[in-house]
Parts: C-alpha cells; structure tokens; sequence
C-alpha cells in the first residue's frame, strides 16, 4: 500500500504538509482498502458461498473463474459496454459542458437542469423508463454480439454524460479566456484555438469525468437489467442472480484478477508513456 | 459568454449532439413515465392516463415525506463528510509529483472498479458482530486490559462487540465508503494545476495552513467543491443497496420505497410519482442556482 | 504446456474475443446489421431452429443439465439471468424481450396468467409430467397445470442455531411476537410474506388476510420492531451462518445448505403451520421458440436430469422419479422433505391484486415507525 502514498515534492509549501497530509490519505487508503483485501482473501475461501464464513485455503476459484465461460462472457460485456459508454460520455459530457460555459442563448437555465436530471433519476424509474421506450420503438433484441449490447451502451452513455459535464464544466470555470482570444488574435482557427488551448486545460476534468463514466457504467445492476435482450448478461447482472444462493467465491476471483489487470495495464502504459515522452502531465 | 447568435455555426456544432441525445434517449422515454405518474393502473399491466393527481397526494402524505426528509439528512450528513475527507486527498492527488498522480487517481478508483454488491458483502464481513473490525478492537482491548493488569490497576470488563452493522451509522458509513470518489475527482479536477504562488504567498505572509486552506484554496476549489457536493448527495438521496444490506430495522430511504413500487407492489404510478417528485425538488434548486450565479455574472 | 495457453483455450475463442474486441468496436444503432447475421442451417427434431433462451437465476440448475440437453437434442440453451420474481414480472410487462422458457414462482404464474403473460403448455409435448409428485399434479395456484410445471418447492420456516436457542423455536411467536431472543431475530423484508406469516400465526389463512387484520399485525411488528436486528433480502442463510442472528425466517431449502456446512444450525417448520411456495416453468406469451420450449421443459421434468439439478441445489424437487434416484440422506431428510402431518397445515399463498399495495404501505409504515 505504501505504493500508493503520495511522494511530495520539496516545494516550500509541500514540505510541512508530508506528514498529516500523508496520515491522513494513507487512513483514507486503509478505509477504502480494508473491505478490498477482505474480498480479495475471501476469494481464496474454500466454500461454496464465499463471503460468509472461513473454510480454508484454497486456489480453486480461480481456476473455476477462467474456466466459467459465463462468468468470463460476462465480464468481456461489462468492459465492452463501460469502455464504449466512456469514450462517447467524455465527447458528449465535454461537449454539453461547453456549451454551457460558453454560451448564452434562450432556455439555458432549464437546459442546465435538464442536463442534471439523469443524475437524479432514482436508478429503478430509469430502468423502467428505458425499459417501455425501447420496447415502444421495438429495438431489436437479436442483432449478433456487440450489436446486442446497443440499448444497454445508449441507457449507460445517458446517465454517465451528465456526470461527466458536471465535471469538466466546474473545471472550465477557472479557465482563462484570454488566452483563447490571444491564440486567435495571432491567427489560431477556432479548432486551433480549441485544441491547443482549451483542451489541454479540460484535460484534468476529462480524467476525472472519464473514471467516473466508466465507474458508474461498470458497476450498473438495474438500468442494465432493464435494457438487456436474452443474450446479454453482464457482470453485476450475473452477481446479483447469484444473492438468492449465495454469491461464490469465483466472483470474488473474478474480481481480484480484474483489479491484477488493471494495476499491470496501468503500470504497462505509464511505462510506455514515460519512455515516449517525458512526464504525463508536466506543469 | 458569448451570445450564440454571434456564432450559430460552432453553437450548432457544439450543442447539438449533446441536446440530441438528452431529447431522444433520456427526455423521450422519461417523459413515458413521467405521463405514468398521472395515471391509475388498470388491471396488472395496463395504465391509463387519466390526468389524476392522486398520486402526488399520495406522494406528499407524511409517511412517505417523512422517508424523504430522512433520506436527505442521511444523504446531506454522507455529503458532508464524504467533502471533510475527501478534501485533503484531492489536495494530496493535485500535490503530487507527475510520477505519482496517475497512481493516486488509480488508488482511489480501483476499489470501486469491483462489482458494489461484493464490495458491500465485504464491507459486512469487516463490520459484523464477529467481523475483523470487532475482533481488531476486540485484541486491542484485551491486550490494553491485560497491560493494566500487569501495571496492577483494574483490567477493563470483558469486550462487548460494537453494533457496527444493520443501524443508520452502517448506512452512512457505506454510502460514504460508496461516495468518496463522487467528491474526489471533481475537486481533483477544479485544483488541479492550481496558482501555487497564492498559497505560498499567503503562507509567506504568515497565514498558518488551516486559513490558507480556507481562504486561498477553498474559494479556488469552489465550483468542484458545488460539482462534487451534487454528484454525491444526489446519488446518495438515490442509494437503495447499500441501505438495504446495512441497515437496520428503520433504515429505509427514499429509494427503497421507490424501488419496491416498481417491483413488488407493481404500481408504477405511484412510483413515477414519487421519482418525479425527487426530480422537480432537484430541477428547481438547480435552476435556481445556475439563475443566480448568472444574475451574479451579469453584476460583474 | 504452456498454462496461458491452457486457460485461454478453457476460456473458449468466443469470450476471449469479446473481451480484447472491446477496444475496436464501433456501434450502430438500427438493425441494419441483423440481416447480415446468417441462420443456422440445422434444424432442431422440434423442427425450430436449434436455439433456446432460458430465464433464470444463476446457479439455479444442474452443472451439466444444459451441455447433455444440448447432447440429447441438439438444441443450444441460453441462459439469461434475473435476480427476483418482481424484476422478471417488471421486465416482461412491457413485453417478451425473446424468453422461450421462465421460472416464476406459483403467486407471480398466477399473476402472469391474470396479465395473460403465459402460453398455455401442451401436455401431450410433455410426457414427463407422469414424472411430478401427486401433490404437485393439481394445484391452487394453476389448477389443471395449464400454464407451468413445478421446477422446486419450498417452505418458510425458522431457521435457527441449536446452541443459542431454548429447546426448539417451533412457533412464530418467537419472530413475531416477543422479546426472548432480542435483537438477535432477522425477518424476511417481503412485505407480503411477514403480513401473510403474521395472519397464520394469529390463527388466520395465509389468503384470509383482511384490511382490519393488517392493522392488528402491523401493530404487532411495530410492537416487535425493536427485537428484530435486521430485514433480509433473500440472505437470511448467510446471517445464520456468520453468527450475526440465532433465528431466521427462512426458506427450508437454503437452510437446508448450510446445514450441510454448519452442524450447529437446524430449521423448524412452526406448529401454525406455514407459507408454500413452487418456482415454475412456464412459457411466456411470444416466446420464439415454444416447440424447443415444450421440449426443454419435458427434458428438466425427466428423472435422470432431475436428479443432477436436485444434487446440485439441493432444493426439495417436486419430481418423484428424480427423488428415488436421491440418495437417502436427501430423501429422508426432514428439513427438505417436512411430514405430510406438516406439510397439511401449510398453504400456497394466492396473488391478491388488491391487498398486495396494502401489504406494502403497512410495511413501509412498520418500517418508518
């Protein structure tokens, strides 16, 4: 865990700071990590259901979870659709937290409401929601994989955009707009001006708004349920059908290798950035 | 800000997909739900739009406002707390060297990249009566007990397990656990390469850290801070899993009722009529908002 | 040999494939595409194409039951999951998605027959219902077996740790109605279910409950609220077993597996008798595939493949050729299979329309209060 604790530069400021700020993450850490660890042991539990009681040793999940076909078909649709949801979320977020930054025109204010909506909708009128319009417009339910994941990646890309302009647009507030103007005053196109200026400002709010899209996209049960076809399980849609007889273990194995995947992914592709160029985010 | 009749083109360009798609696949099928809201069922699943208001009546008897406002203390108290920790994580997330911020933001997300209901499984083996918080608070005590003993004072009693699970302080709790990077990455994003001159001239001029905390880097993080107090006290005014699982025998919120009209009960009209409730309280204090900040804009 | 190799080729090219496709996959929203996708050419001896959508939960079949029906006809089952009864009801009320075979429970058939929900079976396609139980051949809930077959039965009951608890709990009282094992009793959160429970403990029928009964036993849940340390969703088992609760309103089936874990724990059907409840088979209206349909609901029905799924859930089985090929620690097991003497003062609850919204503002008020 020590990994993940912050090496804060020598900057005057910074340094007093090492300590308490250092505490108080590394807690923060420990709270966040504590139930992690625990489904990460359960995982090796030697019991049908595994996050109940302690049974014993044993690697056997995890070989059961490479070999459920099921479970891993699940998995490769969850990661497809929080993939897709993300990228397109981050254009339209981004695109509709411009907009409202920029621009003034007629019905603004109940646009700005409209755009927080999806963030409030309870989870379960939602699903309905998506539920009746896509059998009201008869979205076929047949079409061949990924084109059978279609409605679900639409209800996921609605309720994540929100997020997303919620984000980037407090993250433009503190943009200076002469900076704009002076790009265009030497001769930047529009497009320039937004590639080389705005963007590499909106680029924190885009990380943050592209972690929560795909957050929220990966871990959806109920909106999900209500928008898939006969062929389409996903992982927290086969987790849940599992509570009425207790979830297995696999599900925890399952998990802990999602979370190995990611950590070496990432280690991978900072490695590769570094090496092509200098620091990800210089200042 | 710029009128967009100043240019139509790039407002155009700019505005329509995100509007499109509010219109055709949130503001169309919602708006099916939302004509439920005035209906009455007929039969198991037939509904008819009869324009009646009787389930906003229902709606707004005590029972039901009585969840609501309990609902929005919890989520107002999770809120509050998710930002008094969350705060000094982004602060660490934005400080940190170029090496290390990619970790830290990972750090932070990794753990809500595991399926919410295991997590919550999780989380209950740590807090149950015989969970590993218990049985650590419970080595500790015995082990401060019997070092009282050898320091010849009286030993403590025997350790009574803390009621961690199935009240309110779970609920909370998890929503909090649930939460925090609701908070986080928006304050991360409002900070992040932030004039670092500010602080370190107020530090300078003799400032101690805790007001140069709140008077230079707490107005600065201000729109993340409203950005990130949004996008978390209104998912958690919507949480039905965690305070089902977690809590006790009151610990229903607004969404568990919602959830179980849909379901159980089969009266989506009821339903709708609550959710919708939920949305013109949360339209209207948005609207209210970006209303203000715009008369306070126009000022300037 | 390469062990990468060897679990790549365990996880088949399929799953693989939807996994690292993700990156590449571009999306349309229409159907354009669908009319690329080529039918299979075989045909099933149903004379269907070789396709099934099952609904059901997971976990709830035999291991293999799915790979040897394939064996046997050919025909590919797809396995799609739901999660509760009411969730199966909500999706399908806005239509069939494209389910051949589902598995409701008897109150939601009886609510899907009123709804016109169901397609009615053709017995002469199903030739191993000769197979079912005697008690299950005709009953309450679809007189006649028009519209299901019975997949597994069950009881609610008390499940409880022999070590924790004064003799046998063999009443309701003690979830009901006292404070003896306070703060140690988790009740289901059904709100149907308790209301329903509470009438048979006050000596009424499970379908007797009246709008003045209701008010007599939410008070007697308010009065029982501060004993009571939790309401379970359908995880009552598991509190059981972790020692977080000595007593649990539970069905006898789940009981019955962790009894096989935990010797300490064992399950009393209360002397006021009880709730009966039976997951089904039935065929929704629009199914794409009713003749496979018939067929897979004929092949779970039949003995050898009734035993597997009974092996592996554990639940009672309403299917007596499979019961005599059970071994007789399942068969003789009184917690699975309760005396005929108990099992006659326990009822199928009926799906009443009009008390079902009652039940559950009274709980939301027990709830609240």
């Amino acid at each position: 865990m020590s990994l993940f604790k912050p090496r804060v530069p020598l900057a005057p400021l910074e340094y007093t700071k090492r300590l308490w700020m250092r505490a108080w993450v590394g807690l923060v850490l420990f709270f966040l990590y504590a139930p992690l660890l625990t489904l990460i042991a359960f995982s090796f539990n030697d019991s049908r259901r595994g996050n109940v009681v302690w049974r014993g040793f044993t690697f056997d999940y995890y070989e059961k979870a490479l070999n459920n076909e099921s479970l891993m078909i699940a998995m490769g649709n969850s990661l497809t659709i929080a993939l897709i949801s993300t990228i397109v979320s981050v254009v339209i977020g981004a695109l509709a937290a411009v907009m409202l930054w920029r621009f003034r025109f007629p019905g603004k204010t109940a646009t700005e409401g409209a755009m927080a909506l999806p963030i409030v909708v309870p989870e379960i009128c939602m699903g309905v929601a998506m539920l009746v319009f896509f059998a009201k417009i008869g979205f076929p339910t047949d079409l061949p994989w990924p084109f059978s994941l279609g409605a679900i990646i639409i209800a996921h890309i609605t309720f994540c955009f929100p997020f997303v302009t919620m984000v980037v647009r407090s993250r433009l507030t503190s943009f200076n707009r002469e900076e704009e103007e002076a790009a265009k005053d030497l001769g930047a196109t529009e497009w320039q001006a937004f590639r080389d200026v705005l963007l590499p400002h909106m680029k924190p709010g885009l990380v943050a708004g592209a972690l929560l899209a795909f957050t929220l996209s990966l871990d959806d049960f109920v909106i999900t349920f209500f928008t898939s076809g006969p062929n389409t399980i996903t992982f927290p849609v086969k987790v849940y059908s599992m509570v009425r007889f207790s979830v297995t273990p696999e599900v925890n194995a399952a998990s802990a290798l999602l979370i190995a995947l990611t950590v070496i992914l990432t280690t991978i592709a900072l490695k590769v950035q570094s090496r092509m160029g200098g620091t990800p985010q210089g200042h | 800000m710029q009128d967009w009749k100043l240019n139509r083109a790039l407002f155009a360009s700019i505005a329509s997909a995100p509007t499109l798609w509010l219109v055709l696949f949130f503001i169309v099928p919602l708006g099916l739900v939302w004509l439920y809201s005035f209906g009455t069922n007929v039969g198991l699943t037939e509904i008819d739009i009869s324009g009646t208001f009787a389930n906003y009546a229902r709606a707004l008897e005590p029972l039901y406002l009585g969840i609501f406002l309990k609902s929005v203390w919890i989520a107002g108290l999770t809120t509050v707390i998710c930002l008094v920790v969350g705060f000094p994580v982004a602060l660490a997330i934005v400080f940190a060297t170029p090496k290390w911020r990619p970790w830290l933001l990972l750090g932070i997300m990794l753990p809500f990249w595991t399926n919410l209901l295991i997590r919550t499984y999780a989380l209950m083996a740590v807090l149950r009566t015989e969970g590993f918080a218990n049985q650590t608070i419970g080595w500790m005590w015995d082990k401060w007990s019997g070092l009282m003993t050898f320091a010849g004072l009286q030993p403590l009693g025997d350790f009574t397990p803390l009621p961690l699970l199935y009240n309110n302080f779970a609920v909370v709790l998890g929503l909090v656990y649930v939460h925090l990077p609701f908070m986080v990455l928006p304050l991360y994003a409002a900070l992040d390469r932030l004039d670092k001159s500010l602080i370190e001239a107020s530090l300078d001029l003799g400032a101690g850290h805790v007001r140069t905390l709140l008077s230079i880097v707490a107005p600065l993080a201000a729109p993340g801070i409203i950005s990130g107090i949004i996008i978390t006290f209104v998912p958690a005014l919507g949480a039905y899993l965690t305070p089902d699982l977690l809590g006790g025998t009151d610990s229903q919120m607004i969404a568990n009722v919602i959830e179980r009209q849909f379901k159980r009960a089969n009266d989506w009209p009821f339903g709708a009529a609550l959710s919708f409730l939920l949305m013109y309280a949360t339209f209207i204090a948005i609207a209210f908002q970006a209303m203000k900040s715009r008369q306070a804009e126009r000022r300037q | 040999m390469n062990s990468f190799d060897s679990i790549r080729k365990r996880i088949g090219r399929r799953s693989l494939l939807q996994g690292l496709g993700a990156a590449a996959i571009g999306i349309t929203f229409t159907g354009a595409l669908a009319g690329c996708e080529k039918k299979e050419a075989g045909k099933a001896s149903t004379g269907e194409e070789p396709k099934l959508n099952f609904y059901n939960w997971d976990t709830y079949i035999g291991e293999t039951t799915l790979d040897d029906f394939k064996d046997t006809s050919g025909i590919e089952v797809n396995m799609s999951l739901f999660a509760t009864n009411d969730e199966l009801f909500a999706k399908l009320r806005a239509g069939n998605p494209g389910f051949d075979v589902i598995v409701p429970s008897n109150d939601f058939v009886e609510r899907m027959v009123q709804a016109d929900m169901l397609e009615q079976l053709d017995h002469s396609k199903i030739p191993n219902f000769a197979n079912v139980g005697a008690a299950f051949k005709d009953v309450a809930y679809d007189p006649g077996r028009k519209f299901s077959m019975p997949y597994t039965w069950l009881t609610l009951g008390i499940g409880y740790r022999k070590s924790k608890v004064d003799g046998v709990p063999d009443s309701w009282k003690w979830l009901f109605d006292s404070d003896k094992y306070k703060g140690r009793i988790s009740v289901l959160s059904e709100a149907g279910d308790m209301f329903r429970l509470g009438a048979k403990y006050l000596g009424h029928s499970v379908n007797g409950v009246t709008p003045e009964l209701v008010k007599q036993i939410e008070a007697m849940l308010i009065k029982q609220k501060p004993f009571i340390k939790a309401f379970h969703e359908d995880n009552g088992q598991d509190l059981l077993l972790s020692g977080e609760v000595d007593l649990v309103l539970e069905y006898n089936g789940d009981i019955a597996q962790i009894m096989a874990e935990d010797d300490d724990i064992d399950f009393v059907l209360p002397k006021e008798g009880s709730q009966l409840n039976s997951d089904t088979l039935a065929i929704p209206k629009g199914a794409p595939h009713p003749e496979n349909a018939h067929a897979f609901i004929n092949y779970l029905l039949d003995a050898e493949a009734g035993k597997k799924i009974a092996e592996y859930i554990l639940f009672p089985t309403p299917n007596d050729a499979a019961k005599a090929l059970m071994p007789a620690d399942y068969r003789d097991n009184k917690v699975i299979f309760p005396t005929a003497e108990q099992l006659a003062k326990c009822e199928y609850a009926a799906y009443d329309g009009k008390m079902q919204p009652i039940f559950e503002e009274a709980f939301t008020r027990v709830r609240a209060a």
